[in-house]
């Protein structure tokens, strides 16, 4: 049986995270993630954005972290290797009802520190931004809004956590846990773990990993929503991320993303799987047409759906705080994190392992190290470093996804950290993200994962 | 390095360029192209039909034999990663990363397939969902197979051939579904492929949903008239949608003189013939030069 500090459940963006600052303390970790891969679930999609902290009231967890953890993102960034874009939001507004929203989201964001948020007139708003309707009155504009790719965030985490210690079981979903001497027995499918304690990310299935072993105060609606992802070489693309607050009904948010392409969303609706609907991406098309005119919507490559868990209380009333539940001593939860949960995601693992130390009063880890080097990626690179690359590593001079320009050598780098699917590929790499949606590099991807597979046996 | 004229695209309108440049009087030609060999697309193709009745692969191995008594360059295995205003293009393989100056280009890209995400369809995103030229290279490079059970959407040439050959490697080839009121490919691919075969095609309806976790389990088509739905089990859905021309490389540049574009990545031709033919006459105005 393998003995640990700290287990946690679930390897999304928090358990991920969780896993990475548990390691700064003197604590053996291990993270158990259901699926083939680290964030596979909630975290594999969502609108991709580092919010700046107007959004949630003054004096609440959800303002202050998300005020801090906007302010860390680049150094976080840096530290992880992961691309961060600081593009700016632009919160637009075409009347009275949306004016108002702008206008308190101001009110709360100088409140909670948000920093050069400024509201801009018609026509001001529209310099900063031609691509929007003309038919804006007012906007909101935060220069500290940003964009990140979930899952290279999410995967660099889980890395910089492996690098200092922790480890990773991949298809281990945990079907029981029971109270042991102090801390808990864990199983999963395969196999039993002990620990002194547990910190649950188990996301859509977090309530249900709590009621293993304790009762919860909240139970979780699941939401859906439908997203578009546009071709990089679309024209009329936004330069800031623009979020649409309507009159009525729910608004629309746009992304440049840090791949250069446009995510368009979220509808919401209900659903529990990731599958999209045409109802919902009507949705979207519709509100695209409406605030971005200009934007091709032919230029389309992919569409996926996300989902959200939605805490509630027994009585049905929704949560608008982060619920982090501690049943027991030794054993916290985090129950249905959702939106800023990406932005907020290390502040939220800080704080957790943080308490989590204290309890089992354990010292900082000294040989922690917070930088982890990404796999590097030609496609960054200017001509002569390229060309110095290609020299040591010939692998880096063939490309297989000819799209979004990802090097043999990237692929076998991506395999080496883990990936076993295609999807998985493409998180760390990029590959097969781009216009053709892998119809050219899949199939050379998946003869490349056998034959590692191969390899291992 | 510096060239006259380089050509991206070893295919049948990138050779042919290649050979009209040529005999056109232009002696200092380069052919770049990702693969290793030539013919582009080609050499997944193993029907027949090109240039009278030959093979793809036959086709290529005829149109590389007229390249052979020239003094054509060609890089193989080797991705043009850019072109700039300035007639500079740079080319990455195993060897290393090198620019190329240029006098004229000629673009013979070929065309990519429309991928899943750019169509109207729904639901989950299953295993088993494939364009069909990624079929072709699957049964036809690779031996391997897309699935047992398959639907193929798009009745043009591509989509009708790849019917036929999943037939001949006894897969069951449910359906072609075409939203069009008939085929769109030729006749006499309907004929060959799909009559001789018993192939059926269902017109004027279209593919709206995907269903299955993990593997295709199978596919929401709808009526077009009527609008009604119908659930077909199927694990292998054939996407053969469209072909859109690919100028990714050259979009950033307007149009200027020095740039041309023959072949599928001008328009998608019909026939290979065509194709080649295009270039050909693009290669031998150039080639005056």
């Amino acid at each position: 049986m393998k003995r640990y500090d700290a287990i946690v459940i679930g390897g999304g963006l928090l358990g991920c995270f969780t896993a990475r600052n548990l390691r700064r303390w003197d604590l053996s970790t291990a993270v158990l993630e259901a699926r083939e891969d680290v964030c596979t679930g909630i975290s594999r999609a969502n609108t991709a954005v580092v919010y700046p902290g107007y959004d949630h009231k003054p004096g609440t967890l959800k303002a202050a972290l998300t005020v801090s953890a906007n302010r860390d993102f680049d150094v976080l960034c840096r530290e992880l290797d992961v691309p961060f874009s600081r593009c700016g939001s632009l919160m637009a507004a075409c009347g009275p009802k949306g004016e108002a929203v702008l206008r308190r989201k101001f009110r709360n964001g100088q409140e909670n520190g948000v920093p050069d948020l400024q509201l801009l007139g018609r026509d001001e708003l529209l310099a900063l931004e031609p691509e929007l309707t003309p038919d804006v009155t007012l906007g909101l504009y935060a220069p500290t809004a940003g964009t990140v790719n979930p899952w290279a965030l999410g995967i660099a985490a889980m890395e910089n956590a492996a690098q200092n210690g922790a480890a990773l079981d991949r298809n281990a979903p945990v079907t029981s846990i029971t109270e042991d001497s102090g801390g808990y027995i864990v199983e999963t499918e395969n196999e039993t773990f002990s620990c002194r304690a547990i910190v649950n990310c188990a996301g859509l299935r977090s309530v249900a990993v709590q009621e293993l072993c304790y009762p919860s105060p909240v139970q979780l609606r699941i939401t859906a929503g439908d997203y578009l992802v546009l071709d990089s070489l679309t024209s009329h693309s936004p330069k800031h991320i623009v979020q649409f607050e309507p009159e009525q009904g729910k608004g629309l948010t746009a992304v440049p993303t840090v791949e250069g392409n446009l995510l368009l969303g979220p509808s919401e609706r209900p659903g529990v799987d990731f599958g999209t609907t045409r109802d919902g991406l009507d949705f979207v098309r519709s509100l695209t047409r409406q605030v971005l005119p200009q934007v091709d919507l032919n230029d389309t490559i992919r569409t996926f759906a996300a989902l959200r868990p939605n805490p509630e209380r027994p009585d049905g009333s929704s949560i608008r705080s982060f619920v982090i539940d501690r049943p027991a001593e030794r054993f916290w939860s985090f129950l249905g994190v959702k939106t800023p949960g990406m932005t907020c995601a290390d502040a939220l693992g800080l704080h957790v392992a943080r308490e989590l130390a204290g309890a089992l009063q354990v010292n900082k880890n000294p040989a922690f190290q917070p930088v982890r080097n990404g796999i590097v990626q030609a496609r960054n690179l200017d001509f002569e470093a390229r060309r110095r690359l290609i020299a040591e590593t010939p692998e880096h001079g063939e490309v297989v996804c000819c799209c979004e320009d990802v090097t043999l050598a990237e692929i076998h780098a991506a395999i080496k950290a883990g990936a076993t699917t295609v999807d998985g590929v493409k998180r760390r790499v990029g590959a097969t993200m781009g216009r053709c949606q892998g119809s050219r590099c899949r199939l050379k991807i998946e003869a490349l994962l056998r034959e590692e597979a191969g390899h291992g046996n | 390095m510096e060239t006259d004229l380089l050509i991206i695209g070893a295919g049948a309108a990138g050779l042919s360029a290649a050979v009209g440049a040529w005999e056109a009087g232009c002696r200092d030609i380069l052919i770049a192209d990702r693969r290793a060999h030539l013919g582009g697309v080609l050499e997944q193709c193993i029907h027949t039909g090109f240039h009278g009745d030959l093979t793809g692969p036959e086709y290529a191995a005829l149109l590389s034999c007229s390249l052979r008594d020239t003094g054509v360059s060609l890089q193989l295995e080797t991705e043009v990663l850019s072109v700039s205003q300035s007639r500079e293009a740079v080319l990455s393989s195993r060897k290393g990363l090198e620019r190329v100056t240029f006098s004229q280009m000629i673009l013979a890209s070929g065309c990519r397939e429309r991928p899943l995400g750019a169509l109207d369809i729904t639901g989950a995103r299953p295993a088993g969902v494939y364009t069909a030229g990624e079929a072709q290279e699957m049964m036809n490079l690779r031996n391997e197979d897309p699935g047992e059970n398959i639907l193929i959407l798009g009745s043009g040439d591509l989509g009708m051939i790849v019917a036929r050959r999943c037939f001949l490697r006894g897969k069951r080839v449910i359906a072609v579904l075409e939203q069009a009121e008939t085929y769109t490919g030729m006749a006499k691919n309907y004929h060959r492929c799909m009559e001789t075969h018993a192939i059926p095609l269902r017109a004027g309806c279209t593919v709206t949903e995907l269903h299955g976790e993990g593997r295709l389990r199978g596919v929401t088509v709808r009526e077009l008239d009527s609008g009604s739905e119908e659930f077909i089990p199927c694990d292998t859905l054939l996407l053969a949608t469209g072909l859109i021309p690919e100028q990714t490389l050259v979009s950033h540049l307007g149009n200027p003189p020095w740039l041309h574009l023959a072949g599928n990545c001008n328009r998608v031709h019909d026939l290979a013939d065509s194709a080649a033919a295009e270039g050909r006459s693009i290669g031998l105005e150039i080639g005056k030069k």
